[in-house]
């Protein structure tokens, strides 16, 4: 699946994985088949990952997000943009964000 | 950019942060008692039709409840068993209730009952893997052990279901004196349709529930340890195994001089156990009474908390004990544990000659091949 999403867009957490939290880490377990390249994966997100995947409500634009996370990541707004618009491209490539229409 | 990681499962750096936090990583929910098959070595199986058992059985909001405490506490893996779990009508239920929960989802079963409905389930929603027992490669092999008309033609079928389906298959086999004449072929047959390696159980420990006819049929079924020995030896996947561990298996270290603790296993340290009247126990094996707690009177988190280290605390001060098993050098090549102890004897600190026999029938072999080489 290849996605080429703009900031435009609003993603939420897909209902084909469960993500939970533990000991501080997101681990997202797929629910159906199709998640991810292979069998047998979890998912866990780094620091950056964690803090975006926390702002991706379905509601907000990649762009609104983006600047929700500024001031946390102190850096400029072009390049937390990129960042965030990266990270939801790759998610949503293997099924576990979706763009909402 | 910041980067979604899909990795190993065993090299998710969590689990080590986890093990040392004694998280319970995993567990075994066994939804029923009851069985289609009335296998001769079953330690577990109640008749298919027992109303008791049926009634008394964990409803799937119960299950819901308990896998919801587990992930709170941890849990990460679960593996449905039973008795048969694919008797329960609402086995689908139940199975996509864990795996919302988040939970990576295993199933035993003897393949005799998959349908359509659960191929179509599976294949949406995969389990980690499905782990089916071969009794027999032969109608009449495969029957003498499930002691039930028309099962291995059953059992072919939802095997070749689940296989056809994609679904990731374990092999398995029990070997006693009813499918020994088989092993050989059950072992090449189970090679054969699965990529992952065969494993085989040559040992059998008795009944949950102590029924004593039954058990006398287990003991009946037993391979003595002259049979064991000779069938680990033509395995050559085993016997590498035992091999390359021989220090570990056989070693002073474990002698535990000193120490009068019942529990040096890892039972209840990472995984417990639920039986199908919601028992909780730190292992599948473990069934004296003052080791057992009932999560219908209380919480996973009070069981997990309180009353293993309680159950892990308890201690022997009979002395055959202290100057026996407590201090063999072969614990590691002997099924005796505490559990296993109570089974046989009703004792937790309960001598165990069979396996203490097969034990060392074991070690003059490895004593022997290390000789040898």
């Amino acid at each position: 699946m290849t996605t080429h999403l703009d900031l435009n867009a609003v993603c939420a957490r897909s209902g084909d994985v469960v993500a939970r939290e533990i000991e501080g880490e997101i681990l997202i377990v797929p629910l159906v088949a199709g998640i991810g390249d292979a069998e047998d994966e979890l998912y866990t997100l780094n620091e950056t990952g964690h803090a975006i995947w926390q702002k991706l409500d379905g509601q907000r634009t990649l762009k609104e997000v983006a600047a929700s996370l500024v001031d946390e990541f102190d850096d400029p707004l072009a390049e937390v943009e990129k960042d965030v618009l990266g990270f939801a491209n790759e998610l949503t490539r293997r099924g576990i964000l979706v763009a909402k229409p | 950019m910041p980067e979604s990681i899909s990795i190993e499962i065993q090299q998710f750096p969590l689990w080590e942060k986890l093990r040392a936090k004694r998280v319970p990583l995993s567990f075994d929910m066994e939804i029923t008692a009851r069985c289609n098959s009335n296998c001769r070595h079953c330690y577990i199986c109640l008749p298919s039709g027992d109303r008791t058992a049926k009634r008394r059985e964990l409803t799937i909001t119960e299950i819901d409840d308990i896998a919801g405490q587990a992930v709170t506490l941890g849990a990460v893996w679960c593996l449905i068993t039973g008795g048969e779990p694919l008797l329960r009508p609402d086995f689908g239920d139940i199975y996509l209730t864990l795996k919302r929960r988040g939970l990576l989802v295993s199933v035993f079963t003897n393949a005799t009952l998959v349908s359509q409905a659960h191929i179509a389930l599976f294949k949406k929603y995969p389990p980690r893997d499905i782990e089916v027992t071969v009794y027999g490669v032969t109608r009449d092999t495969y029957e003498r052990v499930t002691r039930k008309p028309g099962t291995f033609e059953k059992f072919m079928r939802g095997l070749n279901m689940l296989m056809e389906s994609g679904v990731h298959i374990r092999l398995k086999s029990m070997v006693i004196q009813s499918n020994l004449h088989e092993h050989a072929a059950i072992a090449e047959f189970c090679r054969a349709h699965t990529k992952d390696y065969f494993r085989f159980d040559p040992q059998l420990h008795l009944r949950f529930d102590g029924d004593a006819g039954r058990n006398a049929n287990i003991k009946a079924e037993r391979l003595t340890p002259e049979q064991i020995i000779a069938i680990e030896q033509s395995d050559e996947q085993r016997m590498n195994a035992f091999q390359k561990n021989c220090d570990m298996l056989i070693n002073q270290d474990f002698t535990h001089f000193g120490c009068n603790h019942l529990f040096h296993c890892g039972a209840g340290n990472g995984s417990f156990n639920i039986s199908y009247d919601g028992k909780f126990r730190l292992c599948s094996s473990l069934w004296a009474p003052e080791t057992v707690y009932d999560l219908r009177q209380g919480t996973l988190a009070d069981a997990w908390n309180h009353f293993v280290p309680r159950v892990r605390e308890m201690r022997s001060n009979r002395q055959e004990f202290l100057e026996t098993c407590r201090v063999c050098p072969l614990v590691n090549l002997c099924l005796w544990c505490p559990a296993h102890a109570y089974l046989e004897t009703g004792e937790l600190d309960g001598a165990t000659p069979y396996f203490c026999a097969v034990a060392k029938a074991r070690a003059k072999v490895l004593s022997n091949e290390e000789g040898s080489g």
